[in-house]
């Protein structure tokens, strides 16, 4: 553990440790890229990626390379710690994936031991494409699976069956890559036996890394339409309660603790990109509909050559500190124009950026110093939430930290929502 | 063309109100006779332009009654100034029919074709007879394939004892017949009596508030005349105040320079307090006034009281400013303040019915900007103590201890539906179940019966008049009238969340009824309390003994996990909606309850 944290100061501590570590160099910002096409619509997605459109890949690539290589030309890209490609089914721009992955090589300064993740699905995990990948510098892959039982794979309307999954993973391990699997619980007519099946099999499949997320109903979905019209029963939280306690279980058993609320890993095999995103680092999104999140005066820097729109500031309140921005999702537009103003923007100022990183802190285990959270003006409200059982405060090694208990996974809407309102 | 700007000659005037069961078409009838005299040309004509407020648009019903100066050149050639005023006709809104009567010197009582005589043709009829006006039947919607005109003219006679033979037909949707029933209304209403020259008399028979001008009294002269200008004295208020604008409704507001005998029209004065200008007062002239006002009208008794909360405490001075203003433009609200425990300080307000109740609360919401929690609809019970004291009581929460109690006394109604005979058993059964008495029935024709009982009025205002339409298939029509105080075995049920009692959720309700209220109502809050982070026991009491339970077991699983490529602006949205969501719930006693639980209890039958 030690040696793994030496060898990662930069994302496993956070923003601070790392601008005192590297004060004069070029700020650290982690990429990513949204590729935003599948084979198929999954029941359950209401993330942004279109079925077909094969005609529109290339082109995609190509704005996406235009992009990168423009923040590149603007500083921004100088000391890039991770890389993640995700979407959408990046593998299904097949050799154009390979094109997108060297070319992030060639323009951006990814920093040579930099955690570099591949997302794909089963059905687009092909041998010979993993190899090129591999060889162009990715490190690791995040496979969707899902469940490794075919009528849960029916149900959640995924287009490949449990049989495909298991050989995408094999072909991984194969490739002697680095992968995470995802899985689901909570699917209407699951059962706990399915579930159990399904976490051994994950465990089998040599992955060294598992999400676990309950399924939600998003507005606008086939699954939710189906919830509504009766043809399919309502979620059991009480079931994905249970079946999130049984992976918290069995993933532990099988050396794969849970380190964040939805991720679970071998010692040494935490995302790095993810704790980028729960420890306040900087990244930028590419693609349609991809977020990012900057200091503010970095934002200002850009928005001002983009002619992008700027806070308006009076005098009157406190001084800025965060700009998180995402871009539309509309596809066609962004082929025809990659580097359009982003439409949703948002500024944080130092206060709500420290009641920020505390909300997003709470997500991982190691928790947060009790030192940032009286910071924040936060420790009565965490003393609110530890009467309820949701954090706890101890003391290890002379570090007095909060921490989110079982419970507080489990409650995780209210453990956030608290600590975002500050009540 | 006449000049809108000289007094008119009264012999030329015809008052009129327009009045019918809801949706009879009443209010397409004036649209037709707005277009038939080109008061609105057509471009302007929306449908039921008379229905302004927007939650009438929205209910396609009438509320407020509006009143309207058309001009009609006549079969006889000459040109007829007619006030038209167009009423509500649900049953809570009675009131507002009588105050409309007493304008007009006759009605047009506008009967469907198809439909027939129903509860409230009956009630608003005889409001008229009691008003002495002249009553011209109109038989509408003769255009629907299903109408039966000869029918209904039977029943018209049969059950208002009033010759139809006369009855105008009409299609309020075509425009047949509609020139024919203003023929009627100039041959038939008389035309208005009073002394021009006696000192100014004039009944404000509505008013409302108008943010630019200040109170918008709606007035009826009866003798002398009013202009801009004038000194006039409110005599019931005794307040003196300078005319700035007297003008008629077309059905914009037009000034003109005075009006005179019969005429129909509004007064601005500039007031701005709306206690100071009362409807059913008498304006006269300040100096050398009239000392005699005319009758006013009887004061109007709230059938069902209710507490209004703001769910945003701070907001109480707001509402009891809305209120203030709403009651100007309805007379009908009262209130008083009240506190609760549970739900800090409001109002106890009374009205006229649930219907009123409902769009009352919809129209301080919107109209003011306000977000309002109601309490379940209580009725005025009369508390006889052992000491001798008597009390009424508005609220369950003001219920003395069992220990002092004497006797109670609910108010009764004489309740008339109307059926057809396929229904009567229908109708019988659930009466039944309402601690109804059978009084009689009646056939008025082969496809309507009229039954009579009578009922507490606590039963009606539990959800009756729903399930008395959906029993019948809607058509069942329904009418009541309050016959007085009957001592009942009444007990108050009161609720506790997480073994604490919460006052705004406490009913009164008949013994034999308790224990089964009971159970169903904690039942029903199960559904609608959300599972919170501890288990919460719900239960229902009488006098500290506990008569039913439920659970609401610990939430276990709340969290959107999945957080996608750092998307962290979206995801803080949804728990800022969350938040937000919990805060339209009230919090008692760290139990988050949302505003249906206050209702619940109106849904508990069967
Ligand atoms: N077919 C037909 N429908 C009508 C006629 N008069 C009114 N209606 C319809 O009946 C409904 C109720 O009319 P409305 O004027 O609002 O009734 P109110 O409640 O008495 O004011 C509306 O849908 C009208 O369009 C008519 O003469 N013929
Ligand atoms: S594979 Fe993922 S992104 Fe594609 S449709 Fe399914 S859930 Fe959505
Ligand atoms: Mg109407």
């Amino acid at each position: 553990m030690a040696s793994e944290a030496a060898m990662r100061p930069a994302v496993s501590s956070g923003l601070a440790t790392l601008a005192a570590d590297t004060a004069a160099a070029a700020l650290p910002v982690s990429l990513y890229v949204h590729v935003p096409f599948c084979v198929s619509k999954c029941a359950y997605c209401d993330f942004h990626s279109v079925p077909g459109h094969e005609s529109w890949r290339q082109p995609f690539v190509d704005a996406a390379l235009f992009e990168v290589g423009h923040w590149s030309h603007h500083d921004l890209l100088d000391d890039v710690p991770t890389v993640y490609v995700g979407g959408g089914t990046p593998t299904l721009l097949g050799d154009g994936l390979v094109r997108l992955v060297r070319g992030l090589r060639e323009t951006a300064r990814i920093r040579p031991q930099a955690e570099f993740t591949v997302e794909t699905n089963p059905e687009t995990t092909d041998a010979i494409l993993v190899a090129a990948l591999i060889d162009g510098g990715v490190n690791r892959f995040s496979l969707g699976v899902q469940s490794f039982d075919d009528e849960i794979l029916r149900i959640l309307g995924r287009c490949h069956d449990a049989e495909a999954a298991s050989g995408a993973a094999r072909t991984l391990r194969d490739a002697g890559a680095a992968f995470s699997i995802d899985l689901i619980c909570g699917v209407p007519g699951q059962s706990f036996e399915s579930w159990d099946d399904t976490l051994e099999k994950a465990v089998a499949s040599g992955a060294r890394h598992v999400s676990v997320y309950p399924l939600t109903v998003e507005d606008g979905t086939p699954l939710a339409v189906a919830v509504e019209s009766g043809s399919m029963p309502a979620l059991d939280p009480d079931v994905a309660a249970d079946m999130m306690l049984a992976a918290d279980v069995a993933l532990a058993a099988a050396g794969m603790p849970r380190y964040e609320v939805a991720s679970y890993a071998q010692p040494g095999h935490e995302a790095r990109h993810n704790q980028v995103y729960w420890s306040g680092g900087a990244y930028l999104g590419i693609g349609p509909s991809a977020a990012s999140m900057l200091p503010h005066d970095t934002y200002v820097r850009l928005a001002d050559g983009e002619g992008w729109p700027l806070p308006e500031q009076d005098g009157g309140q406190p001084p800025l500190a965060r700009t998180r921005f995402s871009h539309s999702s509309d596809l066609p537009a962004y082929l025809r124009r990659p580097l359009t103003a982003p439409t949703e923007l948002e500024h944080l100022s130092e206060a709500e950026v420290k009641r920020e990183d505390v909300m997003l802190g709470l997500r991982l285990r190691r928790g947060v110093l009790a030192a940032s959270v009286e910071a924040a003006g936060l420790t009565a409200v965490l003393g609110g939430l530890a009467d309820k059982g949701l954090v706890s405060l101890s003391e290890r090694d002379g570090d007095a930290r909060w921490r989110t208990t079982e419970q507080g996974w489990l409650l995780g809407n209210e453990v956030f929502g608290s600590v975002w309102a500050g009540e | 063309m006449i000049d809108l700007r000289a007094m008119t000659d009264p012999t030329l005037i015809r008052n009129f109100s327009i009045i019918a069961h809801i949706d009879h078409g009443k209010s397409t009838l004036a649209d037709r006779v707005l277009e038939l005299t080109h008061t609105i040309e057509d471009r302007d004509m929306m449908e039921q332009v008379l229905d302004s407020m927007d939650i009438e648009r929205e209910r396609g019903i009438t509320i407020k009654a509006q009143a309207v100066r058309v001009l009609y050149e006549a079969d006889d050639g000459k040109t007829y100034t007619l006030n038209l005023i167009d009423t509500p006709g649900h049953v809570d809104f009675t009131y507002e029919v009588s105050r409309s009567l007493a304008a007009c010197e006759g009605v047009l009582l506008v009967v469907d074709a198809a439909q027939g005589v129903e509860a409230q043709t009956v009630a608003n009829a005889l409001m008229a007879m009691n008003a002495h006006l002249e009553i011209i039947p109109l038989i509408n919607k003769i255009d629907l394939p299903s109408a039966e005109p000869e029918r209904v003219r039977h029943e018209i006679e049969e059950a208002l004892q009033i010759p139809a033979d006369e009855a105008v037909l009409t299609s309020a949707k075509t425009g047949e017949g509609v020139r024919a029933a203003l023929e009627s209304v100039v041959r038939r209403v008389p035309a208005p009596v009073g002394d021009p020259a006696a000192p100014l008399k004039a009944l404000i028979f509505d008013s409302f508030f108008d943010a630019y001008r200040g109170v918008v009294a709606l007035i009826r002269v009866v003798d002398g005349h009013v202009a801009a200008g004038m000194k006039i004295r409110m005599m019931a208020t005794q307040t003196v105040t300078d005319v700035e604008e007297v003008g008629v409704r077309r059905p914009q507001q037009v000034p003109v320079s005075e009006l005179g005998v019969g005429e129909v029209g509004y007064l601005i004065t500039g007031l701005k307090d709306p206690s100071l200008v009362k409807v059913g007062d008498t304006v006269t002239a300040a100096k050398h006034g009239s000392l005699d006002p005319l009758p006013g009208y009887r004061d109007v008794k709230p059938m069902v009281y209710t507490g209004l909360f703001p769910i945003d405490g701070d907001q109480y001075p707001e509402l009891r400013d809305a209120l203030d203003k709403l009651r100007l433009n309805d007379p009908a609200i009262i209130y008083e303040p009240e506190s609760s425990h549970a739900l800090g300080f409001g109002f106890r307000c009374g009205f006229l019915g649930l219907l009123h109740m409902e769009i009352v609360k919809e129209r301080l919401e919107r109209e003011f900007d306000l977000d309002l929690l109601a309490t379940a609809p209580s009725v005025e019970f009369h508390v006889f103590k052992t000491n001798g004291e008597e009390i009424a009581i508005h609220s369950p929460q003001d219920m003395p201890d069992p220990g002092v109690l004497d006797r109670v006394e609910e108010p009764y109604l004489k309740v008339t539906v109307l059926v057809p005979p396929e229904y009567v058993g229908a109708v019988m059964e659930m009466n039944d179940n309402h601690r109804s008495t059978f009084v009689n029935m009646q056939y008025l024709s082969a496809t309507t019966v009229d039954m009579h009982y009578e009922m507490p009025l606590s039963e009606l205002i539990m959800d009756y008049f729903d399930q008395l339409k959906s029993r019948t298939k809607g058509y069942a029509s329904l009418d009541y009238e309050y016959i007085g105080y009957r001592e009942s075995d009444l007990v108050k049920l009161d609720v506790l969340l997480a073994g604490k009692p919460v006052d705004a959720l406490s009913f009164i309700v008949h013994k034999d009824k308790a224990y089964a209220r009971g159970k169903v109502l904690t039942e029903k809050l199960r559904k609608i309390i959300p599972r919170q982070m501890f288990e919460v026991a719900i239960q229902a009491a009488i006098g500290g003994r506990i008569i039913a339970r439920e659970t609401v077991s610990a939430k276990r699983k709340d969290v959107i996990a999945k957080c996608y490529g750092g998307d962290i602006s979206r995801k803080r949205k949804l728990l800022e909606k969350q938040k937000k969501g919990k805060k339209r719930m009230k919090n008692l006693g760290n139990v988050e309850v949302p505003q249906e639980a206050f209702m619940a209890i109106l849904k508990v039958d069967d």
